[in-house]
């Protein structure tokens, strides 16, 4: 059925104030970090002017940004990774194994999820700290896959629910192993669910606050942590946390717009017949 | 030599067995098909033999080595699911090279495979297509060339053509008698559709509950039902059933059926006891209608199928289906016909066993 021009029009309208709910923030973080201080918050806002690159230079020279930004891609990844690993191979379990207690286990998995960060910081950090792994990367990757592995149990286990197991029975008899029919046939199919997850556990990891304030100091702090050392006691460095902000936006954007072709959906369609 | 030899097969999920104990015997290059009603074990059969249930107790060998415990990738075997299987990421040539991954085969012999299996089925078209580009029968007719590709032992077929409409299902029936008749490979095939069963079998294994009721040629079970089953199971329509009790009229059993007398089946006189209740088996082809009949029946209703007629008659108490050719279908005013039974062609059961009397 084609759309009448009625809705046409709504639809438009309805992906406009979205949009503008959702990129004026950014366009404002974009904006202040082009302005020169003096002008930050002029009365009426000023919304011509020469735009400047200065904060952008203050903040990679005044702090080792780069580095940061190195820190946060790696405990991001990182966990990640590693998230993904073990949460997909616990998934495929929860999702094949019939037993009457496992939707127990999967649901003992998502409280994981429940549990408030707070709470666990003090225990995190002395555990840490016994074990020297005080700022370090390591660290905040084993604390967010802590919270990122149940979360990619719970969205790879309803894909994997999806994958007929006739398709893993008809590879299996096909002469292929567990393993290569796992990884041939099952996971090229959870492809969508594999990069929803993917992006859920980096948006977290990378945009994480609490425990990379908490369990880093110099050495492997985050960029969340860094922009927010614009802000001290003293002065509120606003042009500076603006750039550092739209900074940080950058990756984010990336990985969401590389996984995003694996977002599609219906891959499965056409392969067993219901 | 690739025979499957089953041996007191039992299935038990939990304290619940639903296969009891089968014995079966599928010789080498014989076309088998395990027939029943949903839910008599006949998949679960088929799947023990793939290795994909496994089996509670018995034995099961293929090609004379016992497979019990051997992972289904080891049995040399291949198998069309009821809903293709097929995967869906890979082209229809893929799903064949995939097919042959495990057998390592040098890569002009992996292409020779493909291009026989693709001629022999027609395919070639369609070999960088996805599954989900092809009609239900292309799909049907990738999942058996997926099967071929491998030359197992065994063909295990579980209810291949059941997704398919009906004219489809006529079409790739003759399509898999032709591949067994070219291939020559012992098959394996389940499905709950008589004409199937009796247009490709060799022979036929009719299961229910778990149990195996007969085993014989098509031939065979349609003119030699062991049980009430087997008789009601196989043929389309349906045999007529009459309760009947044996008399003895001047010195020869005669049966007797509420209003009928039928002289007995020659080759069971001397099996039937006097006085015995037993029920009466006629096939609808049997019933003749014709003036020389010795029963009047009233015809109420008569459904034309265009080379026969089937009549839905009443003789007495008796509701009965005859079959006759259209030719001799009674004119529409005829409100009765008159209909005879040949002795020969009844089928006696005993109505407490269901067994037939032989």
């Amino acid at each position: 059925m084609t759309p009448s021009l009625r809705e046409k029009f709504l639809t438009y309208l309805l992906v406009i104030i979205i949009l503008v709910v959702f990129m004026t923030p950014i366009y404002l973080i974009l904006v202040s970090s082009l302005k020169p201080s003096p002008i930050m918050f002029s009365r009426p806002p000023r919304f011509i002017f020469t735009p400047t690159l200065q904060n952008y230079y203050d903040l990679f020279t005044m702090r080792p940004f780069h580095l940061q930004i190195l820190n946060s891609l790696l405990v991001a990844l990182g966990s990640t990774a590693f998230s993904l690993t073990i949460g997909t191979m616990a998934a495929y379990a929860v999702s094949r194994i019939k037993h009457r207690r496992i939707n127990d286990v999967a649901f003992w998995i998502l409280s994981m999820r429940m549990f408030p960060p707070i709470a666990v910081v003090v225990p995190y950090y002395i555990i840490f700290k016994t074990m020297g792994l005080l700022d370090t990367p390591l660290a905040l990757i084993i604390v967010y896959s802590t919270f990122n592995i149940p979360l990619t149990v719970w969205l790879m286990k309803g894909f994997f629910d999806e994958v007929p197991e006739a398709l893993e029975e008809a590879a299996q008899v096909d002469g292929h192993g567990v393993i290569a029919t796992f990884f041939r046939v099952t996971l090229p199919l959870t492809a969508p669910g594999l990069a929803v997850s993917a992006v859920f556990c980096f948006i977290f990891s990378w945009n994480e606050f609490l425990f990379a304030l908490m369990l880093t100091g110099s050495k492997s702090q985050t960029v969340t942590v860094a922009v927010m050392s614009f802000w001290s006691s003293d002065a509120v460095q606003w042009g500076r946390i603006m750039a550092g902000s739209f900074v940080i936006l950058i990756p984010g954007v990336i990985f969401v717009l590389t996984c995003q072709r694996w977002l599609v959906k219906g891959l499965t369609m056409g392969s067993v017949k219901g | 030599m690739s025979s499957v030899t089953l041996r007191k097969v039992v299935k038990r999920y939990g304290q619940v067995e639903v296969v009891h104990g089968i014995d079966l015997s599928v010789e080498e290059g014989e076309f088998v098909v395990l027939l029943g009603p949903s839910g008599c074990g006949k998949t679960t059969t088929l799947r023990m033999v793939a290795g994909l249930e496994d089996i509670s107790a018995g034995q099961l060998e293929i090609a004379g080595r016992v497979v019990n415990d051997v992972a289904p990738k080891d049995r040399q075997i291949a198998m069309v699911f009821q809903n293709y299987a097929l995967y869906p990421h890979m082209t229809v040539r893929q799903n064949m090279e995939f097919a042959l991954k495990p057998q390592k085969l040098a890569a002009n012999e992996v292409s020779a495979r493909i291009a026989e299996a693709a001629r022999i089925l027609g395919l070639e078209p369609l070999l960088a297509r996805k599954p989900a580009q092809l009609s239900g029968g292309q799909r049907q007719r990738v999942a058996m060339a997926r099967a071929m590709v491998r030359t197992p032992k065994v063909f295990l077929f579980d209810e291949p053509l059941s997704n398919l409409d009906a004219k489809l299902r006529t079409q790739v029936r003759v399509e898999i008698a032709k591949l067994h008749r070219r291939l020559g490979t012992t098959v394996l095939y389940v499905t709950h559709d008589q004409v199937e069963a009796m247009t490709l079998a060799d022979k036929i294994v009719i299961m229910k509950d778990g149990h195996i009721e007969q085993v014989g040629s098509p031939e065979e079970v349609f003119a030699k039902p062991r049980n009430l089953f087997v008789a009601t199971f196989i043929g389309s329509p349906a045999m007529n059933l009459l309760p009947a009790k044996v008399a003895v009229v001047n010195g020869a059993p005669v049966l007797v059926a509420n209003g009928f007398r039928l002289a007995a089946p020659p080759s069971i006189v001397s099996a039937l006891d006097p006085g015995a209740s037993v029920t009466l088996g006629i096939r609808p082809s049997d019933i003749r209608v014709d003036e020389a009949g010795d029963y009047e029946a009233v015809v109420e209703v008569d459904e034309y199928l265009g080379t026969e007629v089937l009549l839905n008659l009443r003789a007495g108490n008796h509701e009965l289906v005859a079959q006759v050719p259209a030719a001799a279908r009674p004119a529409p005013d005829r409100q009765s016909v008159r209909i005879g039974f040949d002795a020969a062609r009844l089928h006696v059961f005993d109505t407490q066993s269901g067994e037939a009397i032989r």
